[in-house]
């Protein structure tokens, strides 16, 4: 019976992922041909040659990611049972290095795996953009 | 007292203490201080107050949830376990000589301290 209860939950996170990994594949497109509003980390990253994150494109990509990190006591169960850490506010840099960890497996979370292999390294700087600008 | 009175008694103080302990945060703070700032030199890298770490790569961790900071630190000893792991050069050697209860107090010390980061949308 447990057992079955646990696979009937990834499947439920499995669904969860998916429909994320759609609805920011279709957000994704529309807000593209938003301004940036970029300042002087932007500056820097630019000169790397990476891309510039916006955070008011950022926000239209977070709704996979708010679905779990702006909901006060939300726990992650699988495949333990933690409160999913407060993002905002963090370091941008630390943000994308971390979702880039997920999509190289050497962070192994699920969910998070999947989420983060939904996003291009732009989507990752406007993500991680977004949740640090906010105070 | 029958020996069924005596069975409940024991019973009922048995499952008070299990939700007490469940409810009760883990790891004592103080300790968790002396841990971060001292013996591990924690702040050396994430920053005075935990608030303001030396590079942007490295997290704020000042008021972040205690279980999430230690489900990470466990994470880190467990390397590269294919379930719990994470691969990290700096955090993995920093967290294997954590003991269970350091983990707690320093998680616990991390979590009481006032917030760098916020929950909202």
């Amino acid at each position: 019976m447990k057992y079955f209860a646990l696979l009937r939950r990834s499947a439920a996170v499995c669904a969860l992922a998916g429909s994320g990994v759609l609805l920011i594949s279709l957000l994704g497109i529309a807000p593209a041909s938003g301004q940036g509003t970029a300042a002087a980390p932007a500056a820097r990253a630019a000169a790397a040659g990476e891309p510039v994150g916006d955070p008011a494109r950022g926000l239209h990509k977070a709704a996979t990611c708010l679905g779990c990190h702006s909901i006060p006591g939300y726990k992650a169960d699988f495949p333990s049972v933690y409160s999913v850490p407060m993002i905002g506010g963090q370091n941008a840099k630390y943000i994308e290095n971390a979702l880039k960890a997920y999509q190289k497996g050497e962070r192994r979370f699920p969910s998070m795996i999947a989420t983060a292999k939904s996003l291009s390294d732009q989507d990752i700087a406007d993500v991680a953009a977004y949740f640090s600008s906010q105070r | 007292m029958t020996r069924f009175k005596l069975h409940l008694l024991v019973s009922t103080v048995l499952a008070a203490g299990l939700f007490s302990a469940g409810a009760q945060a883990r790891g004592n703070a103080d300790d968790g201080k002396e841990l971060a700032t001292k013996k591990y030199a924690c702040a050396s890298c994430h920053g005075a107050n935990f608030a303001t770490p030396i590079d942007p790569s490295y997290p704020k961790l000042a008021g972040q949830h205690q279980d999430y900071i230690r489900a990470a630190l466990l994470a880190y000893q467990k390397g590269d376990h294919p379930t719990f792991g994470r691969s990290n050069a700096v955090m993995g050697a920093q967290a294997k000589p954590l003991s269970s209860r350091e983990i707690d107090d320093i998680s616990a010390y991390l979590a009481s301290l006032p917030p760098a980061l916020v929950l909202k949308r």
